[in-house]
């Protein structure tokens, strides 16, 4: 392993090379605060009352080791952030698992969490052709996993459990580890999730204080059309103005390219969020853990982030080539 | 094609904690491998360190429910009813523990739970609810139950009365109870000794005893005491002969 490689998997020397990486992780410093700061000068002045203030200082208070659990890996290098997108993975279809029932299916649950191992594999080798074969192959190995027990009935609501689990929280946010075989890869992760969170906050924000129509009031009724169409004006606004210091002298530094990628965050960050929502309807359940207090299971907080990473991926490879191929790839097998 | 149907888990809400102490508890590939290495830890010991001999294994239903229920004189016998049991059948096990014991702390919850999968009995707090959640697990979701209807590890070596609790699982149902007589237990690990010594340990196990004639109310759940202690004892009486 050459001391570059060394220094993207473990290294934290280069963290701040990026001018964007150093202004973004101080900025989030700073809104974190400063929002703390308010909720609090808010209840002071008594604009908020009591019951509201700790209502939201609630919720504000798991953004600090989020944010740190998001921050420290990227920061760390390439290596500890797979590890966390593994752990988030896991993590995230263990919630899935238990909320609708698949996790009694052990066999099954042993193939996804094999498909996420080996897409971890993948990412830290960069191996990108692994990367990509893990779907189909995992796919196929969930499809025949439980032919030899011999019992047909109920094969195609477990199996479509497993696959639809599997492509979700392992293969989509894999992409997330995958990402990190290209040398720029912190600006790009930081974007993603700014962009996505901050959807988040935007679609909350403008639909409380706008929004009256429903968006889906069966499947998520606190969703307003205003709502999602201010978090979709805002948040391509700030994805286009961020991506446009990310991607300064490349291809994707175009107006048409920068506002497509904003649309692409704030849009699938939307649908992924109906997607969970869709799936807890469906169930009848109202959160899918306990993990993170006032936000819910680790599900709830990132189901906005489970279709994003594949199509960020690829729209960026589109117009800089595939991420990381300057890199040195098959860092372990060789070849 | 079945019905489409989605069932969380029973423990769906709760924190992990809540979760280790529920009775609704419910167990994932985590938890089965878990207690795959552990039975099979467990396994090795018993028979390298205990020479441990199990007479009238063919007593064992083939499948559940059932419960077994044997004297209690150590940490041990719980280790070695569950070793016994087939490892197809790991989930469906669960030791009946007291729960100020060994439910008190959040470590014990978790070794507890994760790897033996016993289930907390709140010996003060102990409600009709708790005894409908254990019924129905056992008999709907065919569990195999262990029990020590003493209540409390032996603090002389000598079996005490059997406690009525086991007649609450199943008078007047069709599962049978399995009794077993564990000997040389209390020699090999009594309750005021931290580590066990490694001595010999023999298990017994009865032929199935069927309750489904028994009325469920007090009287019922005493008979059923009696006859399984009186079973038990004559296991003693036999293996004590030999």
């Amino acid at each position: 392993m050459t001391d570059a490689i060394r220094e993207r998997l473990f290294g934290f020397g280069n963290a701040f090379d990026h001018p964007f990486t150093f202004w973004a992780v101080v900025g989030i410093v700073a809104l974190t605060i400063l929002a703390g700061l308010l909720i609090y000068l808010l209840r002071v002045t008594k604009t908020i009352s009591e019951e509201r203030y700790r209502d939201t200082i609630s919720r504000w208070k798991p953004w600090i080791p989020l944010i740190l659990c998001i921050l420290v890996p990227i920061l760390a290098g390439a290596a500890w952030t797979i590890l966390a997108v593994a752990l988030l993975s896991l993590a995230c279809y263990s919630e899935f698992a238990r909320a609708t029932g698949i996790f009694r299916m052990k066999s099954i649950t042993a193939v996804v969490v094999l498909g996420i191992l080996v897409l971890t594999f993948a990412s830290i080798d960069h191996n990108d052709r692994l990367f990509f074969a893990v779907a189909p192959l995992t796919v196929a190995l969930l499809a025949i996993i439980t032919i030899p027990f011999d019992r047909p009935k109920g094969y195609v609501q477990r199996t479509a459990l497993g696959v639809f689990g599997f492509l979700l929280f392992g293969y989509s946010l894999g992409y997330l580890g995958n990402i990190t075989n290209d040398p720029n890869y912190r600006p790009i992760l930081i974007l993603i999730f700014l962009g996505v969170e901050m959807n988040d906050v935007f679609a909350f924000t403008v639909g409380r204080t706008l929004g009256r129509r429903k968006l889906l009031k069966v499947t998520s009724p606190g969703k307003t059309i205003v709502g999602s169409l201010g978090a979709l004006v805002l948040t391509t606004t700030l994805v286009a103005v961020l991506a446009h210091y990310v991607f300064q002298g490349t291809p994707v530094d175009r107006l048409p390219v920068l506002i497509t990628l904003g649309i692409i965050i704030s849009a699938l960050g939307q649908l992924g969020d109906l997607v969970l929502s869709s799936i807890k309807r469906d169930i009848g359940i109202k959160d899918t853990g306990t993990i993170i207090p006032g936000h819910g299971g680790l599900l709830d907080r990132f189901d906005s982030m489970m279709l994003v990473p594949p199509a960020v991926y690829h729209f960026l490879s589109l117009h800089l080539g595939p991420l990381g191929a300057t890199e040195a790839a098959r860092i372990f097998t060789g070849g | 094609m079945e019905k489409w149907k989605l069932k969380p888990s029973g423990d769906l809400g709760l924190s992990p904690i809540e979760r280790y102490r529920s009775l609704k508890r419910e167990s994932g590939l985590v938890e089965t491998v878990l207690r795959f290495c552990w039975w099979t830890t467990m396994r090795f010991y018993l028979a390298i360190f205990h020479r441990l001999e199990v007479n009238g294994r063919e007593n064992l239903p083939v499948e559940p429910p059932y419960i077994l229920a044997s004297n209690h004189s150590s940490h041990l016998d719980t280790m070695v009813l569950g070793s016994i049991l087939p490892s197809r059948l790991r989930n469906h096990v669960f030791p009946l523990a007291a729960g100020d014991f060994f439910f008190d702390k959040p470590a014990n919850s978790a070794f507890t739970a994760l790897f033996i999968n016993a289930l907390p009995i709140w010996r003060d707090n102990f409600s009709e609810d708790d005894l409908a959640i254990l019924r129905k697990l056992l008999i709907e979701e065919k569990s195999i139950f262990i029990l020590f209807p003493e209540g409390t590890r032996s603090r002389d070596g000598k079996m005490a009365m059997f406690k009525h609790g086991i007649g609450m699982f199943v008078a007047g149902t069709s599962v049978p109870v399995i009794p077993c007589y564990l000997k040389g237990a209390f020699d090999a690990f009594p309750y005021n000794r931290a580590l066990p010594r490694f001595s010999k340990l023999s298990l017994s196990i009865g032929v199935p005893l069927n309750f489904n004639s028994v009325s469920d109310e007090k009287d019922g759940w005493s008979q059923v005491a009696a006859d399984v202690e009186a079973s038990v004892r004559q296991l003693m009486a036999t293996n004590q002969q030999q």
